[in-house]
């Protein structure tokens, strides 16, 4: 059997690659990075929602395991340069550092993932200015290396604010939809903060909280055991606070009906997802549907997010639109099953 | 002082008469409407929907607080633009009638609501339109509001700017300072003549922020007819508007001898001859 | 790593936003070349006559500068109450060999009466602002916007009659019974932006040294917050996330510009408020704009670009002092501050004494001689008062036009059209077609 081709080596990507090996049938796992992962490594996430147990743990597994098996034929640093249907499957290209090669594929999974708003582009929070306003992203990787201090001058916060839908539910930046994940994320990561760093004030600026399904203890246990504050409002612009140290975060608190403003040591940004640019062009190449907010759009997205419309091409993880990793898993071992059964026909 | 400023903060509860009904939303100073107020309330609510602007300035809201993030008024007043924008969503005759009444002339039409909307509403903007209804149907609270303008009105109309520099008088501007209400003394000449000391012949004038001609003022005032801002005035200010009116007439008798009189000038000398300005 | 301004060409590119019913007009210039077309509208272009910059716009798009023959477009409140603000931008003009026209036949554009108490509607607003777009049209000199809320209502005049067909044909039929024809202008240029383009030749002329100065600068509303995506941003400033003007002449000239927690904010004018809701206004002023400034940006001025915001923050100030404010933080346009720092007289031309708040602290800090020219200006007053002849920035016009636009209208037989100007055009489009 010809491999089936997996683009994209985040989790989506790393399960269908595992599951099609589970299957038996070999894989071509197409990374345009130098590294497997995807966006959790490269962006250090230390706990994953809901349980708040170590990236390492939860994804440590499937990694070790798609790169132990030999039936997973893994590029990384490659790209995919053209794509054309054969009698069953389709002829690829790949590009790795500057030299080609042409494969014959029984099927595709595109598992290309996202990219995160690049927050700069929310002119008014000063983002990529004010040293002291980052992203969650980034805030990941201090929460990895336990080391919580103000980028600025290296202190200790005493109070960070998150500032959720950024980048996302609006239409200044051009981006409506919701990241499904921001409020799970932010929550935690403030409940980290509080758990390691009880001195820390944590303030959670919303419009909505949705965390979905189980996960809503996140919430409750927010408020009820670690004293999580949350400000039903969102925030307008960020300035330089009277003491010229801090932030100001001026908002509306929409509960008490009145403007709010209060100086903050950090504000961290839950920035959204957005299609990126290897769905846009895998898209392209495939000639697949793109929906009017740029992401994959599946033939029936009421039934499963994974047949595409296009024969033999199979969708799995963030590509299609915002979701947790633990839906992209899953996704990757739903696309692996139907590309199994595609190619094996 | 001004109904605005009156607004204290908002308390909890109302108390209603029997016979209202109650409203959709209640606002803080909710009275009862007189059975002509009634009709008029139902007429400028289908109005408003109504309006061309209403659909494209209003589309929805999460209510999330950004506009009222950057409101001055809703630092001062009992006022936000999220409250506005809910009114035009929801907003029955009576709701409105009330936002109508005081409210809608807390907003300072800076535009900072409808920059920071996240849903691409135009808050300032159908906040003008509220004003606009309020104003064409004659309220009290519009006659009220354009009070002190009358003046302005009677400049823009008549010389065609909307300010003057004469206006700056002590007795209304007495908060402003000494130095800005009472150059003339700081420098010991007449107004008129620190207005000549402006390098710009256009400027040297104290009866209009520039020297506006008549033709281009007689435009202006026939881009107000045309437009039906004339008969807006009238339901606040008949008085004024009538005198407005009277006065451009003259101008425009005037105009017209002065035309006469410069053509056969003209056909005279066949050019223009420059004269130094008096 | 692509920065803030690359972002935004982007975002434009790859998704342009939807509003409400149907998908709004996102550069309102493609769709004035479509109408053009149609022979709905004539569209006033900028030529190489006028020198244009180009610079880039809130979604990285291209905004050309013109900078000569140029039509200047008054303020109401500049020139009734802040004269050295004209004054100071057409001297600067004159510095560096820009030529205009400064005339009579201009109305205000009557926005402040829209925005303070309502008495117009969209259909005059739009009719003033293309009556006066055509008469800058048929001078062959293009418009310059000197109040930010001018700039602010002239660009939603411009979607609007660009997005809305029947306020087009309403204010058609209107201009034609003026004589006149629907001009829009390929671009509405605030005077600001002529500042921030002309930098390095207002640079070169800089005479007083303002390394020393820090200023705090305050953003109009209506420069930025109005048809938001037609304002101009430069990465060099701010990282393209703050508009560049006034901002970018400040750093430009050598100032330090200091930021402060409300830069943000409005300034509190309000439009009715500067007049019946008065304690509303300074009190905003004070207390939102002029404290920080002073407290926290330690500023020595403060610097803006629009008439109701020197107007409110200037005069605001003195009666802050019954509620312990003793702020006393000179106010400046950008322009005014340009004037100063190239050498123009602080009285004869950048009329200094019409600011409430003293500018003489400001003037020593920058080396300025005030007290010579003060007493210039007082023996200037003097020949004045006695029937003396003022001088002038550019040759006084004729007396007829205190009456007509002698240069084209349709009141007298004209002077011959000079040569090189466009022929002005006549719509083919009839009212209730197209």
């Amino acid at each position: 059997m010809k491999p089936v081709l997996v683009l994209g080596a985040g989790p989506a990507g790393l399960s269908a690659a595992a599951e099609l090996a589970a299957l038996g049938a070999p894989s071509l796992l197409v990374e345009r990075e130098s590294y497997l992962g995807g966006n959790p490594k490269r962006w250090r996430y230390a706990m994953l929602v809901p349980d708040l147990k170590p990236t390492e743990e939860v994804l440590g597994g499937l990694l070790r395991k798609v790169a132990e098996d030999p039936r997973i034929d893994k590029r990384p640093s490659t790209v995919l340069t053209h794509a054309e249907p054969a009698a069953k499957g389709f002829r690829v290209t790949l590009r790795t550092n500057g030299s080609d090669e042409t494969r014959d594929v029984s099927a595709v999974v595109v598992a290309t993932g996202f990219e995160h708003f690049d927050s700069r582009r929310k002119f008014e929070y000063g983002y990529g200015r004010y040293p002291d306003v980052i992203d969650f992203k980034e805030f990941e990787g201090m929460i990895t290396d336990d080391r919580i201090v103000r980028p600025s001058d290296g202190k200790a916060p005493h109070r960070i604010a998150w500032l959720l839908c950024v980048g996302s539910r609006d239409i200044q930046v051009g981006n409506t939809w919701c990241c499904r994940v921001g409020c799970s994320v932010s929550i935690k990561q403030a409940v980290e903060v509080r758990q390691r760093h009880p001195e820390i004030e944590a303030y959670v600026y919303y419009m909505d909280i949705r965390t979905y399904g189980l996960w809503e203890h996140l919430y409750w246990d927010a408020m009820q055991q670690y004293g999580v504050k949350f400000i039903r409002g969102r925030i307008g612009h960020i300035t330089l606070a009277e003491d010229g140290v801090r932030l100001l975060a001026a908002g509306e608190d929409t509960l008490l009906n009145r403007p709010t403003e209060i100086p903050f040591d950090m504000i961290v940004l839950a920035s959204g997802m957005e299609p990126g640019a290897g769905t846009t062009e895998a898209a392209r190449l495939f000639g697949l549907t793109v929906g009017p907010e740029g992401f994959l759009a599946p033939a029936s997205s009421d039934l499963n997010p994974i047949d595409s419309g296009v024969d033999g091409v199979f969708f799995a993880g963030a590509a299609t639109g915002p979701k947790a990793i633990v839906d992209s898993v899953t996704e990757g071992m739903g696309a692996a099953l139907r590309a199994f059964q595609y190619a094996r026909d | 002082m001004s109904a605005v400023a009156r607004l204290s903060r908002r308390t909890l509860g109302h108390t209603e008469a029997q016979e209202v009904e109650t409203p959709a939303l209640s606002l803080h100073g909710h009275r009862d409407r007189t059975p002509e107020e009634r009709e008029l309330s139902e007429t400028m609510l289908s109005e408003f929907h109504g309006d061309p602007r209403y659909e494209r300035f209003v589309l929805g809201c999460l209510n999330c607080g950004e506009c009222t993030s950057g409101c001055p008024a809703a630092r001062f007043y009992d006022f936000s633009p999220r409250e506005m924008l809910q009114v035009a969503i929801h907003a029955d005759a009576a709701t409105l009638w009330d936002a109508m009444q005081e409210k809608i002339w807390a907003c300072c039409q800076c535009y900072s609501c409808t920059m920071q909307c996240r849903f691409g509403n135009d808050i300032g903007g159908i906040i003008s339109v509220m004003r606009e209804l309020s104003v064409r149907h004659g309220l009290e609270s519009a006659r009220r509001t354009l009070a002190p303008f009358g003046r302005t009105f009677k400049l823009l109309s008549t010389v065609g700017t909307q300010l003057s520099p004469d206006m700056i008088q002590p007795e209304f501007f007495r908060d402003w300072g000494p130095t800005a209400t009472r150059i003339d003394a700081t420098w010991g000449v007449p107004l008129e003549v620190l207005r000549k000391a402006i390098p710009i012949d256009v400027l040297q004038t104290t009866r209009a922020a520039w020297e506006v001609s008549v033709q281009t003022s007689l435009e202006l005032f026939r881009i107000y007819e045309e437009t039906g801002v004339l008969d807006m005035l009238r339901g606040v200010d008949p008085d004024l508007t009538e005198m407005l009116i009277e006065l451009v007439d003259e101008r425009r008798e005037e105009f017209e001898e002065l035309k006469e009189q410069f053509r056969a000038e003209l056909a005279a000398s066949s050019a223009v001859r420059p004269v130094s300005p008096g | 790593m692509l920065d803030a301004t690359d972002l935004r060409t982007l975002v434009a590119e790859q998704r342009a936003p939807t509003q409400g019913p149907g998908k709004k007009v996102v550069d309102v210039r493609e769709e004035m070349e479509r109408l053009e077309a149609k022979g709905e509208i004539i569209v006033h272009r900028i030529r190489p006559e006028n020198r244009p910059v180009e610079v880039t716009n809130l979604l990285g798009r291209p905004k050309r500068i013109p900078t000569d023959r140029l039509w200047h477009h008054k303020s109401c409140g500049q020139c009734g109450n802040i004269p050295g603000y004209p004054s100071s931008l057409l001297w600067v003009m004159n510095e560096t060999g820009r030529s205009y026209l400064n005339e009579p036949h201009q109305t205000s554009c009557t926005a402040w009466n829209y925005h303070g108490t309502a008495t117009s509607n969209p259909v005059a607003l739009a009719a003033v602002a293309a009556r006066n777009f055509h008469r800058a049209y048929e001078t062959d000199h293009f418009p310059l916007i000197h109040c930010g809320t001018s700039f602010g209502d002239y660009k939603e005049m411009r979607k609007l009659l660009v997005e809305n067909e029947d306020v087009r044909h309403k204010v058609r039929e209107i201009l034609r019974k003026l004589g006149r024809e629907l001009v829009l202008p390929e671009e509405i240029v605030h005077y600001s932006e002529w500042v921030h383009v002309m930098a390095p030749e207002i640079v070169a002329r800089r005479v007083h040294d303002v390394s020393g100065i820090v200023a705090a600068v305050h953003e109009p509303c209506h420069y930025y917050k109005m048809v938001p995506e037609d304002a101009v941003y430069d990465r060099r400033f701010f990282g393209g996330q703050r508009p560049a003007p006034p901002s970018s002449i400040v750093m430009a000239l050598g100032a330090r510009v200091a930021d402060y927690s409300t830069w943000y904010d409005c300034c509190g004018f309000g439009f009715r408020h500067i007049l019946a809701e008065r304690e509303f206004s300074r009190s905003f002023a004070n207390l939102r704009k002029i404290r920080p400034m002073v407290e926290e940006a330690h500023a020595d001025v403060a610097i803006t670009s629009d008439t109701g915001c020197v107007t409110t923050l200037d005069k605001s100030q003195w009666i802050g002092r019954a509620h312990g404010f003793s702020y006393a933080l000179p106010i400046l346009s950008d322009i005014e501050f340009v004037a100063l720092a190239l050498g123009a007289h602080p009285y004869k031309i950048v009329q200094v004494h019409w600011h409430a708040t003293s500018v003489e602290g400001l003037m020593t800090k920058m080396g300025i001689d005030w007290p010579t020219a003060k007493v210039e200006f007082q023996e200037y007053l003097r020949t004045l008062k006695e029937g003396g002849s003022p001088d002038y920035l550019y040759p006084p016009r004729h007396e007829i036009e205190r009456y007509f636009a002698i240069n084209k209208g349709p009141v007298l037989p004209e002077e011959p059209p000079r040569p090189g100007s466009p022929a002005v055009k006549t719509l083919t489009v009839k009212e209730g077609s197209g």
